[in-house]
C-alpha cells in the first residue's frame, strides 16, 4: 500500500518548495511532486504598462541567483517586440555577463550539492566549511570562482546582482581598455581554477554514483543506477548564450508552447502517513498533516509539444553536443563540463570586443505592439520572455523560466528512486524556485485563467 | 571649539615643486601634484576629478553622461571625470566654484572603468559621502575598498550653477566664455577676464546665491579626507594641508620623498592656521544657528537636520 511522505521545506537551493512523494512499501516513489510554495509576486502583472526600459530591470528583480538572465531575456524580448537590433560590441558585453554569471552560479550550485557527497575512497561525507584538505582548497576555489564571476559580470553589467548597464538598444556604456584587460585576466585564472573545479566535482560524481549505498541521516538507502531518469526530453535554444525571435533561425517555437494549470497535474488533498524524525533537517512532515499540491504549488506547468522537457546544462549538451548521460549523475556532470568552456567563450567574447565600438543601437523603435520573444540560457536552463511593445509602452509581458519547465519533469524523475534520495535528484537541477513562482496562466484562447491564486 | 580642524597628524603650507602644475594651479597645486604622483607610483589607478566642459567634450569616455549635446554644454560647468595620468589632470586643474557630483562617479569608475584603486576628490560633503558609502556599502558592493586616496578641500559653501551665471555675466558683467579664472580670496569674490579684466564682488553680494544646503554644514576644512587642502592660512600660491588618515600620512611621506612639494612650517607662514580656525569657527557658527533654526520649522517635528 502507498504512503504519502512530505519533505518542506526542501534545502540547499534557492526558493521556497516542497516535496510531496507516494512511496510503496519498499520506500520507492510511485509519484512524486516537487512545487514551488514561494509566493507568487506578479512580476508580469506589474510590468503591463511599464516602458520597456523598467520591465527588465523588475522582471531581473525576481530572483538574486540568474538575475542576468532575467534582465538579458527580457531586454532582448523588448528589442524582439520593436525589432530592435543592437551593435555588436553591446551583444559581446552581453555576452561576457551572461558567461560571468555562469561561472559564479555553477560554483555556488557545487557548494550546495557537495554535503550529498562521499570524498571518494571513504565513507566521509563532504563538508564544504571544514578547516581540512582537500575541502578547505575546494571550498577556496570556489569562493575565488565566485569573486571572478561576479567581478566580470560588475564590470560588463554595472552590477554583478541586478546589471544595470544593459538597456534597450543595447548597452548604456563601453568598457574602458583597462577594465576589458581587468576581465580577461580574471578569465584566465578562472580558466584553469574552473578546470580544476570541474575535474574534482566530476570525480566526486562518479565516485557517489558507483555506490551501491548511501548514507541519509543515518538511514542506508540503496542508491538506484537510474536515480534521477526520466523520458520527457531535452530543450535547450543555445550551446550556451539564447535566442530571439529576430533571429532568422530562431531555436524555440512559441506555437508548441503551452502552460497547463497545477490543479489538472499535481495530486489533490492527502494525508501524511509516513514520517522519519531522522531524515535531515529535522525529519519529514508530522503524520497526519494534510498536504494538496495541487492548491499548494504556486507554479504552472509548462509543455513542449504537450510534454513538460528538461531545460539546463544537461539539455545544451545534449541538443548541441550529442552528450548521452542520463540521471541526476549526467545532470550534474554535465553543468562542470559547461564549466571550462564559460571562460573559453568569455575570452572569445573579450578578444572580439571593441573598446571604443558603438554600443548602442542608432534607431530606437516605439514598437507596434507585436508579440517578440527572446530566450537565454541561464545556468539551470532556458529562460524564455514574452513582450509586446506598442508606443513605448509594454502591453504584455511573460516570463518563462527554467525551474518552472523543471518542476514537472524532475516530479517524473523522482519515480522509482528511494524517497530519501528525492531531494539528492531534485538539486540536480540546480534549482532556483524564486522566479519560477511568477504564475500566469492562459487557456487556449489566451485569456486569463489563473488568477484565484495571485489575488 | 578645538575641533574645527578635526583630526589630523600634520598641518603644513605646501606648493607643487612642479613648474607646470604651479602656471595651471588655483593655489599650491596639492591636489593636482598628489593625484599626479599617486597615478606615476601606482597608488591610484585613476583620480575622479572636475573636468571642463572642454577636456569633458574631447573624452567623453570617460564621464558618465551619454549621448551629450557639448554644444549645449555651458562653459564653467564642471564634468566629473576619470583621468589616468598627469597630463590630464593638468588639463583639468583649478577650481570652478560650482558644484561638481564627483561621488556620482564613483561606482562606475569600479566598474566599466575597471579600477582597483580610485582617487577621488571633493568638498567636505563628498568626504562624507564616501565614508558613508564605505561605511552602508548600500548599492555599491566593492566600491569602499577601491577607493585609495580622498582629497577633501576647504569648503566655505558652494553655488549652484545658476548662481554662477548671475554673478560672473549680471554682477561681474562678463560673459562666462571669457572668463579665465574664478578665485574667493581676501573677502572678496574674484573674476578674471581673458582679456585682462578683472572684477571684485564683496562676498556680501554672493552670500544669497550660496546653496541652501551648505547652510546646515559643519565641516570646512573636509575632516574625512586622507588630506585635506585649500588655500586659507598659507600665502598666494601656497595652500594648507593637513595630512589626516594613515593613508594620507603614507602618501604624503611618499611624495614627500619623491621631492613633489615644497613646505614651510605652517607656524611660519602669515596668516597662518589662525585664520583657518576663525573661518572654520565662523562657518559653524553660523551654520549652527541655521540648524537650530531649522529646528522650528515644519509642522510639529521641524526639518531633518542632516549632519551629526
Amino acid at each position: 500500500m502507498s504512503k504519502v511522505v512530505e519533505i518542506s521545506p526542501t534545502t540547499r537551493h534557492e526558493g521556497h518548495s516542497k516535496l510531496v512523494l507516494k512511496v510503496n512499501d519498499a520506500g520507492i516513489i510511485e509519484t512524486g511532486n516537487w512545487c514551488s510554495i514561494t509566493p507568487v509576486r506578479g512580476v508580469e502583472k506589474l510590468a503591463v504598462g511599464k516602458t520597456p526600459e523598467q520591465v527588465p530591470k523588475i522582471a531581473s528583480r525576481v530572483c538574486g541567483i540568474c538575475p542576468i538572465a532575467h534582465t538579458l531575456a527580457a531586454t532582448e524580448a523588448m528589442e524582439a517586440s520593436i525589432k530592435c537590433e543592437i551593435p555588436k560590441d553591446a551583444l559581446m558585453l552581453r555576452h561576457i555577463l551572461q558567461l560571468a554569471n555562469r561561472c559564479h552560479s555553477i560554483a555556488l550550485h557545487d557548494i550546495l550539492i557537495l554535503p550529498d557527497f562521499y570524498i571518494p575512497g571513504t565513507e566521509t561525507k563532504i563538508n564544504p566549511f571544514t578547516a581540512e584538505e582537500p575541502v578547505r582548497t575546494v571550498a577556496k576555489r570556489i569562493q575565488r570562482l565566485r569573486e571572478i564571476g561576479q567581478t566580470i559580470g560588475q564590470i560588463a553589467g554595472g552590477d554583478c546582482i541586478h546589471p544595470r548597464n544593459t538597456r534597450v538598444g543595447g548597452m548604456y556604456r563601453n568598457v574602458s581598455e583597462q577594465a576589458k584587460t581587468k576581465m580577461y585576466d580574471l578569465a584566465k585564472e578562472g580558466l584553469t581554477l574552473a578546470h580544476a573545479q570541474a575535474e574534482f566535482m566530476i570525480a566526486v560524481i562518479r565516485s557517489y554514483h558507483k555506490r551501491d549505498f548511501v548514507d541519509v541521516g543515518g538511514m542506508k538507502v540503496a542508491l538506484p543506477k537510474t536515480l534521477g531518469y526520466h523520458d520527457q526530453g531535452y530543450l535547450a535554444t543555445h550551446a550556451f548564450y539564447g535566442s530571439s525571435s529576430q533571429d532568422e533561425c530562431p531555436s524555440w517555437d512559441i506555437s508548441r508552447f503551452k502552460e497547463a494549470r497545477p490543479w489538472d497535474w499535481y495530486m489533490g488533498e492527502m494525508t501524511v502517513d509516513l514520517e522519519e524524525p531522522r531524515y535531515p533537517i529535522g525529519g519529514t512532515t508530522k503524520v497526519g498533516t494534510k498536504v494538496n499540491p495541487q492548491m499548494e504549488a504556486c507554479t504552472g506547468i509548462p509543455m513542449y509539444d504537450g510534454q513538460p522537457v528538461e531545460v539546463g546544462p544537461r539539455a545544451r549538451l545534449v541538443e548541441y553536443k550529442n552528450f548521452d548521460m542520463k540521471g541526476t549523475q549526467g545532470q550534474n556532470i554535465a553543468r562542470e563540463m559547461e564549466y571550462q568552456d564559460c571562460f573559453y567563450e568569455m575570452i572569445d567574447c573579450l578578444d572580439a570586443l571593441n573598446t571604443s565600438g558603438k554600443v548602442v543601437a542608432d534607431y530606437i523603435p516605439n514598437g507596434d505592439g507585436s508579440l517578440g520573444w527572446a530566450s537565454n540560457e541561464a545556468p539551470r536552463g532556458t529562460d524564455v520572455h514574452l513582450a509586446r511593445v506598442k508606443d513605448w509602452k509594454v502591453q504584455y509581458f511573460s516570463m518563462l523560466v527554467p525551474t518552472t519547465w523543471n518542476f514537472a519533469t524532475c516530479s517524473k524523475a523522482l519515480e522509482g528512486a528511494p524517497w530519501q534520495l528525492a531531494e539528492v535528484i531534485m538539486r540536480g537541477y540546480d534549482p532556483c524556485v524564486s522566479c519560477a513562482t511568477h504564475m500566469i496562466v492562459l487557456d487556449e484562447d489566451n485569456k486569463l485563467v489563473a488568477q484565484k491564486l495571485i489575488q | 571649539m578645538g575641533a574645527e580642524l578635526g583630526k589630523y597628524k600634520l598641518a603644513v603650507s605646501a606648493r607643487s615643486a612642479d613648474k607646470e602644475v604651479q602656471k595651471v594651479a588655483q593655489d599650491g597645486g596639492i591636489v593636482t601634484s598628489l593625484f599626479g604622483f599617486a597615478l606615476e607610483t601606482g597608488i591610484i589607478e585613476g583620480a575622479i576629478v572636475a573636468a571642463s566642459k572642454e577636456w569633458a567634450a574631447k573624452n567623453q569616455d570617460r564621464i558618465l553622461m551619454e549621448n551629450s549635446n557639448f554644444e549645449m554644454a555651458e562653459p564653467w560647468r564642471p564634468y566629473p571625470a576619470i583621468v589616468y595620468n598627469k597630463a590630464e589632470l593638468i588639463a583639468a586643474a583649478g577650481t570652478k566654484y560650482n558644484i561638481s557630483p564627483n561621488v556620482s562617479l564613483i561606482k562606475e569608475a569600479t566598474r566599466s572603468f575597471g579600477l582597483d584603486k580610485v582617487g577621488i576628490v571633493g568638498t567636505p560633503c563628498q568626504m562624507q559621502a564616501i565614508r558613508k558609502l564605505q561605511l552602508y556599502p548600500i548599492g555599491a558592493r566593492d566600491v569602499g575598498a577601491s577607493i585609495a586616496l580622498a582629497v577633501g578641500i576647504f569648503c566655505m559653501e558652494n553655488f549652484p550653477y545658476q548662481s554662477i551665471l548671475q554673478l560672473v555675466e549680471d554682477h561681474a558683467a562678463m560673459k562666462m566664455e571669457s572668463v579665465k579664472k574664478m578665485e574667493i580670496g581676501k573677502g572678496k569674490f574674484w573674476v578674471y577676464g581673458k582679456r585682462g579684466q578683472v572684477v571684485q564682488l564683496p562676498l556680501k553680494v554672493t552670500h544669497k546665491y550660496e546653496q541652501p544646503g551648505c547652510h546646515v554644514c559643519l565641516d570646512y576644512v573636509a575632516n574625512l579626507g586622507d588630506i585635506s587642502t585649500g588655500s586659507v592660512g598659507s600665502p598666494d600660491g601656497w595652500s594648507t594641508v593637513f595630512v589626516r588618515s594613515k593613508i594620507g600620512d603614507d602618501v604624503w611621506a611618499k611624495a614627500m620623498a619623491a621631492g613633489v612639494f615644497e613646505t614651510k612650517a605652517i607656524e611660519s607662514v602669515k596668516p597662518g592656521l589662525e585664520l583657518v580656525t576663525k573661518l572654520a569657527n565662523e562657518k559653524i557658527t553660523k551654520n549652527k544657528a541655521t540648524v537650530e533654526a531649522r529646528k522650528t520649522f515644519g509642522v510639529g517635528k521641524g526639518l531633518r537636520i542632516p549632519y551629526i
